[in-house]
């Protein structure tokens, strides 16, 4: 038997990024697929030297050519993947973090420090959730700037890829990155 | 900060970042005038921007990348995670995870908590994980350790708590023991009860061995580790082994079948279950593969005939082992048995024992000192031919379970008694059919459900099947009837519509209009036709069924309780809910008077619930969901579908209380058991993903709304089509989230989707129709288009008034949207009257500090200056101020 499924009249503050012309469907399986790869390829690298090869750029790279080579997911142009690659990206390392806080809360275990990496942007989990919070406040206001920064910052993208995938111009993705690069600046160290 | 206010700031920044310091003052003080806030926010951007290198998206991700990915510290398990069970300590760990003994608080009884290790890495490991404890869900025997619970880690990690077993396995025990040959085979007589208890389940164990087998200190059998089982259907459509099987079966008591990537199923089984026997009787395997390589062994088993196990036992004995004590017990037998195991090891599948139960059986047969069904091949073709010719009564056991128990092994002497036998079967394969579709419906037998997207190949094959049982109309008919409510539970609806239709028209020409099996196809395609969304046609049935029902049946007989239930079910779906609650009002009180808590009766007080719901009586509905909810779990435990079912009803009516985090937390208990029933591709937990999206959208945590609601929509697309209603209510949380950030052409196109969806299903007058009217009146006042936005709000509050009343909770919230779109053309004496009589009407409905009502609170203050009414602006200003105050304290209170 069915269930009540109670909709009215007008929802809250939704946000949800531009997903383009890729199918829900395709959409979907694109993105667990490429979350997963994502997945793989970080425990696969945390065997070696942990500095050494892993960039997002290189993630998403290989991730792309692994699934165009495996699977059905053809018909999404290569931009697009990384677009949502950037997604999956940021979504991945959100979940690290999250997991980082939990076992740190849960288990009583001291905090994990990351002394050599102090001062050079993110340096801890809090401040990845920070950033992952702060972009969704930004992406109430300018959905466009936030997937600006997640093909640039998540992806790796560059500014005439950038450009391309958002249908603006490379003027514009300087300009966009400029103001959304001080906003967050300021919305992470100047916490509410 | 709004988006324009952002753009303004941003073009504010992009000059002044570029000015000298002098110059910026003043530049934006020119700019700004007296809006010192806004000066203040152009300068910290600047301030930032001058920081070089401290932005958080300067530096690359790669360190954080590898520090955050990288090895986790090996966590203590903390206190409590695993609810009400403690750990006492590791019992064992594997390459899945971890498995712990536990006691459960308070009661104290031991068990076994199993515990996947690293579920974050993989969907896949998930998945693995899952499918064993669906698969363990299923099972009830009492010679199968059983599921107690599952629930899932602070961060994820999957875990489920089974029974725990303190044995030793089926031969150390019988070693130890100094078992007797007739102790061993009635051992092993009660591990082919419960394999077979798996295969009527559709599981096949695919590793069973002595160490998968426990025998407890006071002899009862548990099978153990249903890791690598799998569904009969799925491994019929794929014969692949090593993509899924992380893990391989062990090969001394693999089947060659198992090995060469053939086909797995039943018989596969029966094969491990000879070897088993063959070690049991002799003491040790029948083939030695310890020193070879994995070819020599793979050629060993594809080739190499065994041993006769009364050859290998003496020769045994010559070394005065274990055997050589049974051989003296009972030597004349030994013959018996070498036809026994060879039997069930044979190579070729189709000559082994056709089921677990075939096997025992000649066991039962060997103990009794009776002739064994199984003979050497020559006699046992004979018997093939006979099966041939008989396949009415064999094929109506089919249904896709390989049921043809003992037949094949018949001999011609007997081919009376086999026939007997076959009818005998047939019999009970309509048990198993009526067990089966209990398994899918979320079932009435204490049972899990089956995975049911790959269930869809045996109903293809059932339905091929009952086709050919032309002899026996009354039988096919009840087949189809069965398929197409399969079908219908799967959401395959045209598949459904023909069975249901051949059911119904077979059982009319057999027993003519008036007969109870007719009214029974008449519910069954009624409910089918709900839907399809065809709701006269379905009224039309249920009505039928209903009048045939009273004129032929005892009052109080349960197939009139359902004809009425499925009515009422029916006028609740075309919205006539005071008609409706009469109808099932009615059903109620025919099981009131059975004095009997059935499914049934719960599923018509559930009914009844649900419609009073959505006549907006949420105190009269969460009462009788409270109801239902305390009976099913009586009915059915406490992790059942259907108590599922209710924790969401029950979520749904706080969400309409405005109490969000309350009903995510209902939906979430609801979700859970929903997903481990049914798997992460069904539509039940498609609609439970929405339900659940919702509330998150309200809580504002849009990211998992996000992601819930589109993995909602990617499943119900499939499993329905784009143009089904159920569609429709998550186009309208997508139109909601495009209106949000002023996408007005999407907003607008989601929302006429919606509207033509639900026009087509339920007509214009229909509020889920006037509900898409309102919405799209929504993007015309976001659009600044006031004057048609108050033509749609006025058109959706008139179809709300007729249809769910004048004082329901939709009409309230409209009445304050055209207040709104009446304010925005400065007709504030109009607005105000609006304005008034929904906020008065939604007060008692909703939590305080809701949007709607805040909303109302701000137009009136604003109207009423238009007005020059000072005394109702202070009023209003006050209201909004105190509200303010409520709200943040109730966060905080959450907090």
């Amino acid at each position: 038997m069915p269930r009540p499924d109670p909709s009215r009249p007008d929802p809250a503050d939704p946000e949800l990024p531009d997903q383009g012309e890729v199918a829900a469907e395709g959409l979907d399986a694109l993105f667990t697929a490429a979350y997963a790869e994502l997945h793989r390829l970080a425990a696969t690298i945390r065997r070696d030297d942990p500095a050494a090869t892993l960039t997002p750029t290189a993630l998403v790279n290989e991730a792309w050519l692994k699934l165009r080579a495996s699977s059905n997911l053809a018909p999404a142009s290569r931009l697009h993947f990384k677009r949502i690659a950037g997604r999956a990206m940021r979504q991945v390392l959100v979940e690290a973090a999250r997991r980082r806080n939990a076992t740190k809360r849960g288990s009583g275990l001291a905090p994990v420090t990351f002394e050599d990496l102090a001062g050079h942007g993110l340096s801890t989990p809090d401040e990845v959730l920070a950033l992952d919070e702060a972009l969704e406040e930004l992406g109430r206001v300018s959905p466009r700037q936030v997937a600006m920064i997640e093909c640039r910052f998540f992806a790796g993208l560059d500014v005439a890829e950038t450009a391309a995938m958002l249908e603006i111009s490379e003027a514009t993705v300087l300009r966009d990155w400029r103001a959304a690069r001080a906003w967050l600046t300021h919305a992470l160290s100047h916490p509410d | 900060m709004d988006a324009a206010r952002w753009e303004r700031i941003q073009q504010l920044f992009h000059v002044a970042a570029d000015l000298p310091p002098s110059g910026r003052q003043q530049f934006l003080e020119h700019e700004c005038g007296p809006d010192a806030a806004l000066i203040a926010r152009v300068l910290e951007l600047v301030e930032a921007d001058r920081q070089e290198g401290a932005a958080p998206i300067d530096a690359g991700l790669a360190p954080l990348a590898v520090r955050l990915l990288g090895t986790m510290p090996k966590a203590a398990i903390p206190e409590g995670a695993f609810g009400p069970y403690r750990i006492i300590r590791v019992l064992g760990e594997g390459g899945m995870g971890v498995v712990y003994l536990a006691e459960r608080a308070g009661v104290g009884g031991l068990v076994a908590i199993k515990v996947l290790r690293d579920a974050w890495l993989s969907p896949e490991r998930r998945e693995r994980f899952a499918l064993e404890q669906r698969t363990l869900a299923q099972l009830h025997h009492p010679g199968i350790a059983q599921l107690h619970d599952a629930g899932t880690l602070a961060d994820g990690t999957p875990w489920f708590v089974m029974e725990y077993v303190e044995g030793a396995s089926l031969t150390t025990w019988c070693r130890d023991r100094g078992a007797s040959l007739a102790e061993r085979l009635r051992l092993f007589r009660s591990v082919c009860e419960a394999v077979q208890h798996a295969h009527e389940h559709a599981v096949i164990h695919r590793d069973l061995k002595p160490s998968n087998i426990q025998v407890t200190a006071d002899g009862h059998v548990k099978l153990l580790d249903f890791g690598i089982a799998k569904q009969i259907d799925a491994l019929e459509t794929s014969t692949d082994q090593t993509r899924t099987g992380h893990r391989l079966m062990t090969p001394a008591y693999a089947a060659p079948e198992q090995v060469s990537g053939g086909r797995i199923g039943i018989r596969t089984d029966v094969y491990s279950l000879g070897v088993t026997l063959f070690e049991l009787l002799v003491g040790r395997l029948p083939v030695a593969l310890a020193d070879r390589t994995p070819a020599e062994a793979l050629a060993v088993l594809l080739q190499d005939e065994p041993e006769r196990p009364s050859a290998a036992a003496r020769r045994e004995a010559a070394r005065s082992n274990d055997a050589g004590r049974l051989l003296t017990e009972d030597r004349a037998s030994w013959a018996d048995l070498d036809v026994l195991v060879l039997t069930a090891m044979h190579k070729d599948p189709a000559r082994r024992y056709g089921s677990a139960t075939a096997l025992g059986r000649d066991v039962d047969h060997f103990l009794a000192s009776a002739p064994l069904d199984a003979r050497p091949d020559s006699l046992r073709y004979r018997a093939g031919k006979f099966v041939r010719r008989n396949r009415g009564p064999v094929l109506a056991a089919a249904f896709g379970l390989v049921t043809l128990i003992g037949v094949s092994t018949l001999y011609a002497v007997r081919i009376t008694a086999a026939r007997n036998r076959a009818v005998a079967e047939a019999d009970r394969a309509q048990r198993i059919q009526r067990f089966m579709l209990d398994l899918f419906e979320g079932g009435d037998a204490s049972v899990g459900p089956a995975d049911s997207l790959r269930v869809v190949e045996l109903i293809d094959r059932g339905v091929r099947e009952a086709q050919s049982l032309d002899g026996e109309p009354v039988a096919q008919a009840e087949l189809y009837e069965n398929l197409g409510s399969i079908s219908l539970q799967l959401g395959r609806l045209e598949q459904a519509d023909s069975l249901l239709q051949r059911s119904l028209r077979q059982r009319q020409a057999l027993f003519g209009p008036r007969h109870a099996d007719v009214i029974s196809s008449l519910v069954a395609l009624a409910l089918l036709r709900v839907d399809q969304a065809q709701l006269d046609s379905a009224e039309v049935l249920a009505r039928r069924a209903i009048e045939v029902g009273t004129d032929i049946l005892p009052a109080g007989h349960p197939l009139l309780a359902r004809s009425t239930t499925t009515l009422g079910r029916v006028l609740e779906e075309k919205g006539d809910y005071p008609e409706a609650i009469t109808v099932l009002g009615a059903a109620v009180r025919i099981y009131e008077a059975q004095r009997q808590e059935t499914p049934d009766f719960a599923a018509a007080l559930g009914e009844l619930a649900n419609t009073h719901f959505y006549a907006g009586e949420y105190e009269r509905s969460d009462t009788l969901n409270h109801r239902v909810l305390a009976m099913d779990k009586r009915l059915h435990g406490e992790r059942h579908p259907r108590v599922a079912d209710d924790l969401i009803n029950i979520g749904a009516i706080r969400f309409q209380w405005g109490r969000y985090a309350e009903a995510e937390a209902f939906y979430r208990e609801g979700l859970a058991i929903i997903e481990s029933w049914y798997g992460a591709e069904h539509y039940r937990t498609a609609s439970a993903l929405t339900m659940l999206g919702r509330a998150l959208l309200f809580e504002g945590r849009l990211d998992e709304s996000d992601r819930t609601l589109r993995r909602s929509l990617a499943i119900q697309d499939r499993v329905f089509g784009g143009g089904h209603p159920r569609i429709a209510s998550i186009l309208n949380e997508l139109g909601s989230i495009a209106l949000r950030q002023g996408k007005y052409a999407e907003a607008e196109a989601q929302y006429q989707r919606m509207g033509r969806i639900y026009t087509a299903a339920y007509g214009s007058e229909h509020w889920l129709s006037a509900l898409a009217t309102a919405n799209l009146g929504g993007v015309s006042y976001e659009r600044g288009d006031h004057r048609e936005a108050e033509r749609l709000f006025r058109a959706a509050i008139g179809t709300f008034a007729n249809t769910q009343g004048a004082e329901h909770q939709n009409t309230a919230i409209v009445r304050i949207r055209l207040g709104r779109a009446l304010l925005g053309q400065h007709r504030a004496a109009e607005a105000v009257p609006e304005l008034l009589a929904g906020y008065d009407l939604l007060m008692p409905q909703m939590s305080p500090g809701s949007t709607w009502l805040q909303r109302a609170r701000v137009a009136l203050a604003e109207a009423n200056e238009q007005l020059g009414r000072d005394a109702e602006v202070a009023r209003w200003k006050a209201e909004i101020a105190d509200s303010g105050r409520a709200a943040a304290a109730a966060t905080a209170a959450r907090k």
